[in-house]
């Protein structure tokens, strides 16, 4: 009997259509399994929402920090906790890695016909980003109806190509970190862990640090444009509104960093032998 | 052209060496040393279209990790390798179609979901036609008696329920070569059977190449004509299972029991310095000959002459026995092609 | 009472073998404190004082907090629930061990540890960067070192209330981070208590989550007089007490659900 051997091309087609069948099933086992998560959704908005009132608390005292406003600032805030959300929910995938490659798991990816990062981001969901989301998605839509905005089709368009951009670059962190499973076979996630913890610097203005830090969280592990040059661009403060020009270009630097790192860390994967 | 061909492969592991104890814990802050493991160490292959290869050896020979380099998801640390005209670690996509795999411990199955599910999720991943999926399916389901538990989510198969799925599913897009990784581990005979007489379907109907690796020798017996062995990361045999059956043909071994006393039993066969003698027990013997050299009766004969014989059974080889003796080093296969016995010397 | 030593050296060694797990989530706490050190010198900026806080004081809130929380970090706490959650709780009814102490043991080997690592951490900062008073009555600091140690033995009682909540509800990582943002709030590690409307701080007076924080910073800025810092490591006490009764019986359910179903 003749074969025909199949071949299979990634288009961008296929590539979304397999995320939908991928997520979808994964979505399905979920909701019939785990009903904790519950408790994870509650915890993630309990601790955003806790973090708010902090907020609320210190401009109580005082009306601005280095000319920023509470809904200005609370907009930072809730935009890491947006994109954490948004990560945990499509792409959990990425916090597995360090199983992934230390049970081997990674073998049935390697065999397959389809990207590894897609496999990778589609390997789990996490349902406390419905919480993230949720809580941050409301104090996003609160502080633009707070703060006065000129909306204009160009104002919008730049909003959505920072906010996309936003979205990208904290996934690309998240994927880079994670990379290091490679390297670091510690349980726990610690290094990704500690990176992700790094998004807290851009929780506030960044104008705060020392100009160090700054450029760190520019051109080093740019958290800046999560959420400060968004809120810059969106509020229209004016020194630092050009910046979301590059917010793009940052998204495709973290990404190309990230896949770099996936592809040497894949030449050193030692799977796990019997 | 061959279908794999893989040559002078090597795969090479450090591995970091600590002290036990906290003394050792704090001096693993300071230095760090580590260790080099040579898990393939100098391999060449070639398979052609169409073979049915067992691939043996005892634990951390570097079985699973030829496998894996082979498939892709292991990058070799030198030599080269092609399945169908690609390199597995570079060209993944046109690697992965061609190949299915069954990594005896770990699933392809999503684990959640139900078979039925993850196979049709396997369906569009490999854009498997409607009509060639539908076909296979049906072809499937019917031969490894799979209508009782396709419903089932991976979670809650039994082992050989399990297997059985995973191998449905490495063979769903119809690939030219599967590799098969300790299949039947742990399995009952029953599924065993049901496994084996699909692979060899498979491979009859459709041409599929195996290469296998296993420790169950009944699985060798069943499914493959040539044989490779390897240890401590080189091959030490290669070659059709046939010509080692064959070279074996002759050699019997009678296992004694012996009824009293017997000081130095080779002296009685000092004559025939092929004849090998192992005491297996207090008063056991087991003796291997050439039967066309001497025969059952005569050794028993002999013995009788200075000791009572109170009990005796006769071994044809098989190929477990013959095996297990390759591994502990006391037959080598190279020889064994001219004079079995002769080649069941320590090594 | 030797068996339960040897568990603490054990964990410590645990540790160092970890050394890179248990740096790195230092290294996140420590970014933490980074962050909220620079939001508050921004917030001082044309302040002198705020709440009763001037800067100094306020250097010195955010540095005996970091302190504070380092010890039992998230490092520890992960291994307890993880312990929970894994099947040890099944195991170790066969060990002559009671699983409460044996934890308490082992967080105190790690908390040697991270006490070592973040005390350093701070001398550096202090001598390098932030130039703190120290409280220098001799009694003071008596006090704030038995407040500290009881900061401890409070946190651990309700790490481990947590984790065999965990052991209830199976989501492990969910319930911790609600207990470390109800905890962050509650202590005063977020922000100290006299930031907080007159409502909110009558409920944190009333809740374990004080004696974390805001105790033994309170005696340290010398806030409050002998008298007071006695009566609040008192309080201190009678939440370890408690907490640890609590843990005990939760023990005890945890382990009759064990043997009626089997785990």
């Amino acid at each position: 009997m003749t074969r025909t051997t199949l071949s299979v091309r990634n288009t961008p087609r296929r590539i979304l259509f397999l995320y939908r069948r991928l997520f979808g099933q994964q979505l399905k086992a979920i909701l019939e399994y785990s009903s904790d998560f519950y408790v994870m959704i509650g915890a993630a908005a309990l601790t955003q929402i806790v973090g708010f009132l902090f907020l609320w608390v210190v401009f109580s005292r005082i009306p601005v920090i280095q000319g920023w406003g509470f809904w200005e600032v609370a907009f930072m805030y809730a935009m890491i906790y947006f994109s954490e959300g948004v990560g945990s929910l499509f792409f959990e995938g990425t916090w597995r890695m360090l199983r992934l490659v230390n049970m081997g798991e990674l073998d049935r990816y390697l065999v397959r016909p389809m990207p590894i990062v897609l496999q990778i981001f589609c390997t789990g969901i996490g349902m406390n980003g419905i919480g993230n989301i949720a809580i941050g998605g409301a104090i996003i839509g609160m502080s633009l109806y707070h703060v006065d905005i000129d909306w204009s089709v160009t104002s919008v368009l730049a909003a959505l190509v920072v906010l996309a951009s936003a979205l990208a670059v904290r996934i690309g962190i998240n994927l880079a970190a994670n990379c290091s499973a490679f390297w670091i076979r510690t349980s726990g996630n610690a290094f990704p862990i500690m990176v992700h913890n790094m998004g807290e610097f851009a929780k506030y203005p960044i104008t705060i640090y020392s100009l160090g830090l700054q450029l760190f969280l520019a051109l080093g592990v740019p958290f800046a444009f999560v959420s400060f040059v968004p809120a810059a661009v969106l509020f229209g403060k004016e020194d630092w509104a050009a910046y979301g020009w590059l917010s793009p270009l940052a998204a495709a630097y973290v990404f190309g960093i990230a896949l770099l790192l996936l592809r040497i860390g894949l030449r050193r994967y030692e799977s796990s032998g019997n | 052209m061959s279908l794999i061909e893989a040559k002078g492969l090597r795969k090479v592991f450090r591995q970091a060496v600590k002290e036990p104890g906290l003394r050792g814990a704090v001096k693993h802050l300071f230095t760090q040393r580590y260790v080099d493991k040579h898990a393939v160490d100098g391999i060449d292959l070639t398979i052609r279209e169409g073979e049915t290869v067992a691939y043996v050896g005892p634990n951390g020979a570097g079985k699973s990790t030829t496998i894996k380099m082979l498939s892709g998801v292991l990058v070799p640390t030198s030599g080269e390798i092609r399945v169908d005209g690609f390199v597995p670690h570079k060209q993944r996509m046109e690697n992965a179609v061609r190949i299915g795999a069954v990594f005896g411990q770990r699933t392809q199955l999503w684990w959640d979901i139900p078979v039925r599910e993850s196979l049709n999720l396997l369906k569009d991943i490999y854009q498997v036609p409607e009509d060639a999926f539908r076909r296979n399916l049906d072809a499937f389901v019917e031969l490894l008696g799979m209508e009782e538990f396709i419903h089932l989510s991976a979670r809650k198969l039994s082992l050989g329920q399990r297997m059985r799925a995973d191998l449905a599913a490495a063979l769903l897009h119809d690939p030219k070569i599967v590799y098969l990784d300790e299949p039947t581990i742990g399995l009952d005979v029953s599924v065993k059977q049901k496994i084996r007489s699909f692979i060899k379907q498979m491979n009859r109907d459709k041409g599929t190449t195996l290469l296998l690796t296993t420790h169950d020798l009944g699985d060798i017996e069943d499914l493959c004509e040539r044989l490779v062995i390897i240890d401590h990361g080189r091959i030490i045999y290669d070659g059709s299972l046939q010509a080692v059956k064959d070279a074996f043909a002759r050699e019997r071994t009678i296992h004694l029991q012996l009824g009293s006393e017997l000081e130095d039993p080779s002296l009685l066969f000092s004559d025939l310095p092929e004849v090998g003698m192992d005491r297996t027990g207090p008063d056991r013997l087991a003796i291997r000959f050439d039967r066309f050299r001497i025969t059952a009766s005569e050794i028993v004969k002999r013995i009788i002459t200075q000791a009572d014989v109170a009990d005796f059974h006769i071994d044809e080889p098989n190929i477990e026995s013959i095996i297990r003796r390759v591994y502990e080093g006391s037959l080598d296969l190279e020889l064994a092609a001219e004079s079995p016995v002769a080649a069941s010397r320590e090594a | 009472m030797k068996k339960y030593v040897s568990l603490a050296v054990c964990s410590m060694q645990n540790t160092l073998s970890y050394r890179l797990s248990f740096v790195l989530n230092f290294l996140g706490s420590f970014i933490a404190l980074l962050a909220t050190y620079f939001l508050w010198r921004a917030i001082y900026d044309g302040q002198s004082e705020l709440a009763g806080f001037d800067w100094n004081q306020m250097k010195s809130y955010l540095l005996v907090t970091f302190f504070a929380n380092s010890m039992l970090s998230y490092y520890s706490e992960s291994g307890i629930t993880n312990k929970v959650m894994d099947g040890t709780v099944a195991m170790d009814l066969l060990k002559p061990l009671n699983f409460q102490k044996a934890r308490l043991a082992e967080s105190l080997g790690s908390c040697v540890l991270e006490g070592l690592l973040s005390a350093l951490l701070i001398s550096v900062l202090a001598i390098a960067a932030f130039g703190i008073p120290m409280p220098v009555d001799g009694v003071s600091g008596i006090l704030f070192a038995i407040s500290m140690l009881s900061s401890i033995l409070v946190k651990f009682g309700i790490v481990y209330c947590t984790a065999l909540i965990c052991f209830y509800t199976t989501s492990g990582f969910g319930v911790i981070w609600a207990r470390m943002a109800v905890t962050n709030l509650l202590s005063g590690a977020l922000v100290p208590f006299a930031f907080f409307p007159d409502w909110l701080r009558n409920v944190a007076m009333a809740l374990p989550f004080q004696g974390i924080v805001n105790t033994p910073t309170t005696i340290f800025l010398g806030m409050s007089d002998t008298r007071e810092a006695i009566l609040l490591i008192a309080v201190q006490w009678f939440w370890i007490a408690a907490l640890w009764l609590l843990g005990r019986s939760m023990w005890g359910w945890a382990v009759r659900q064990i043997t009626i179903h089997g785990g």
